[in-house]
């Protein structure tokens, strides 16, 4: 398949997601058991509050009809108005966005060298000992929550030995501001992926390196580096970056409970906020931005791989 | 794919990476049977929880919590709810996830196939924290309703498993002897492919679990769909924060259990996955397996 065609198959597919996504956004929200007003105003249901939510949302009228609606809106870029604040929905996001966005974009930027040079490490000599720490770490790190790694280091290097600041408070969502304030919150936010990226990295680099097109190419007198790093590590890449996509959704999870532990002003603490506070109109405007950031993301990967590693079996 | 490679990890590591694996199994049993025996034992254990005295001071073994309760019972008291919803929903998940994959296998017309199959990709476009943020934001608050929100989260994941588990079982050779000699449905479907199944969806519902137990516990913490004072592990590292630098005790007891508890399962799952080629070829090859294998487990 060509690249050109694999793309156009794969953007149509990716569009459906995100129509799907704020599909079954709509549809959960809507689905509320019993009077939604009702549910929405929450464990203090005075009449004119239940009177108030019902006119913001427009319960009066039919499901279908709101849902074209908001999906016309959603089009136009808005998102409807926060039940709590009166402000616009993407108002709120976009004031909130900028820790996050920080966040993610300095665990990406660490992340990608960190685990592809540990993972060729630890491929080089395998079953040395970097390799043995490499592969009893993984599994040891993997599936610790990240609340509870986080509240641990805290608790040791925030608290006790007093090396870093606790939480981000006073900095005002200017985490630049303060560099210390963000090396815990980095921590755990690259603990789960640099695991499994290195590994997956590893298990590619070992694969590629006894392949036979890389057995060919050092018969014909191709250098160890060139060997390694230009022929062994593209076609070791073409998983890692697809599975680099697929941990947005680890560092959404993650944002979301190191924003919690550390008091980050971002849009995580927005959505838990939101989720207390029952305002739906935020709810689904983050959601639908996170689908659509997750589903471009996935694109993307997937578009990258497919250019790295023409010939092996694509994810559809 | 990732059973390719844990089977060439195996083979490339010999008999020194079995002594291993088996020091890790033992290891990992040790480290899972501590919150076990808290979770399970502790509620018979712990005393009066209304008995409350001054906030983060240091009275009893482990000092007070935030309203001035025992840490001790509380710890006792805060296992049940995480590892009881992990449980049930990981149970509920499999038990509606596997017969709908099995049915999607087994049927000969390919539109059922479709119609099972392809609305479960959909809610695996969405991170699944948000899933269920959203979904506990809708619904009333409760165990059961995390239980639910929970299992349907990893529902297709382990429909999509045992479906590729069981398609080759169930268009192979041997089915197809089967039916000419006429065996039985219940012969064919559970005799024949519900135990050739067996040990992929034993392997993978350790997976789940760890999935389960770390939106639960992740859940909990964010204060998402349990009540503000309950006597809940992850409750009680989020509560208790506050009081860190009095009485770290309160924060660390908890989060330490959660650790063991999670490191525990998926030392145990990586043994019962590495333990040989739980895949076959075919499944491997498979284009649905592709999501399900570098979803969540990722190795």
């Amino acid at each position: 398949m060509s690249l050109p065609r694999y793309a156009t198959g794969r953007l149509l597919l990716g569009l459906g997601q995100v129509v799907g996504v704020a599909t079954l956004v709509f549809v959960l929200t809507e689905a509320l058991p019993g009077d939604a007003a009702v549910v929405i105003a929450g464990d203090q249901p005075d009449p004119e509050r239940i009177a108030a939510v019902r006119t913001a949302l427009e319960l009066d009228r039919p499901a279908w009809q709101r849902y074209l609606d908001w999906l016309a809106d959603l089009l136009r870029g808005d998102l409807g108005v926060s039940l709590v604040s009166g402000r616009p929905v993407a108002d709120v996001l976009t004031a909130n966005a900028g820790p996050t966005v920080l966040l993610a974009v300095l665990t990406l930027l660490l992340l990608v060298p960190l685990a592809v040079g540990v993972g060729m490490l630890a491929a080089r000599r395998e079953g040395g000992r970097l390799d043995r720490a490499l592969s009893a770490t993984v599994v040891g790190l993997y599936a610790i929550p990240e609340f509870a790694l986080a509240v641990l280091l805290v608790a040791l290097f925030g608290v006790h030995l007093g090396w870093f600041p606790p939480t981000a408070v006073g900095t005002g969502g200017n985490l630049l501001a303060q560099p210390a304030v963000l090396v815990l919150p980095l921590v755990v936010l690259l603990a789960r992926p640099v695991c499994s990226l290195s590994r997956l990295t590893r298990a590619g680099m070992i694969e590629a390196a006894g392949s036979a097109y890389v057995a060919h190419a050092r018969r014909l007198g191709v250098p160890g580096h060139r060997l390694w790093l230009g022929h062994a590590l593209p076609n070791a890449l073409a998983p890692v970056v697809q599975q680099l996509a697929r941990t947005t959704d680890w560092l959404l999870g993650g944002v979301i409970v190191v924003e919690a532990v550390f008091v980050v002003p971002g849009l995580g603490t927005a959505l838990v906020d939101a989720v207390t506070a029952r305002d739906v109109p935020t709810i689904q405007g983050l959601c639908v931005l996170v689908a659509v950031v997750t589903v471009t993301v996935n694109l993307a990967a997937d578009l990258v791989a497919f250019r790295l590693a023409p010939a092996a079996p694509v994810a559809r | 794919m990732s059973a390719a490679r844990g089977r060439g990890r195996a083979a490339t590591g010999g008999p020194v990476s079995a002594a291993r694996g088996r020091r890790r199994a033992v290891a990992g049993t040790l480290l899972l049977a501590v919150p076990l025996l808290v979770a399970l034992v502790g509620p018979v254990l712990a005393g009066d929880p209304a008995q409350r005295g001054r906030p983060f001071t240091a009275d009893g073994p482990l000092g007070t919590d935030f309203v001035g309760r025992d840490v001790l019972d509380q710890l006792l008291l805060g296992g049940r709810s995480v590892v009881g919803v992990a449980v049930a929903a990981t149970a509920l998940a499999y038990l509606l996830g596997v017969p709908l994959g099995w049915w999607s296998a087994t049927t000969r017309r390919r539109w059922l196939d479709e119609l099972l199959m392809r609305p479960l990709d959909l809610p695996l476009a969405v991170p699944a924290l948000l899933l269920l943020i959203l979904l506990s934001a809708t619904a009333p608050r409760g165990p059961v309703t995390l239980v639910l929100i929970v299992a349907l989260i990893g529902l297709p994941e382990v429909a999509r498993i045992s479906r590729a588990a069981a398609l080759p079982l169930a268009h192979g050779p041997a089915m197809e002897a089967m039916r000419l000699y006429r065996e039985s449905w219940w012969r064919r479907a559970v005799g024949y492919v519900g135990r050739g199944v067996r040990r992929v969806l034993l392997a993978d519902a350790g997976v789940r679990f760890i999935g389960a137990l770390y939106l639960v516990a992740t859940a909990s913490f964010l204060g998402i769909g349990v009540a503000p004072d309950a006597a809940d592990w992850a409750v009680m590292v989020d509560r208790n924060r506050a009081g860190l630098a009095l009485q770290p005790w309160a924060v660390v007891a908890p989060a330490l259990l959660v650790v063991a508890l999670a490191v525990g399962v998926n030392l145990l799952t990586d043994e019962l996955v590495r333990k040989g080629p739980l895949l076959t070829h075919t499944v491997e090859k498979g284009p649905l397996l592709t999501t399900a294998s570098d979803g969540e487990v990722g190795r």
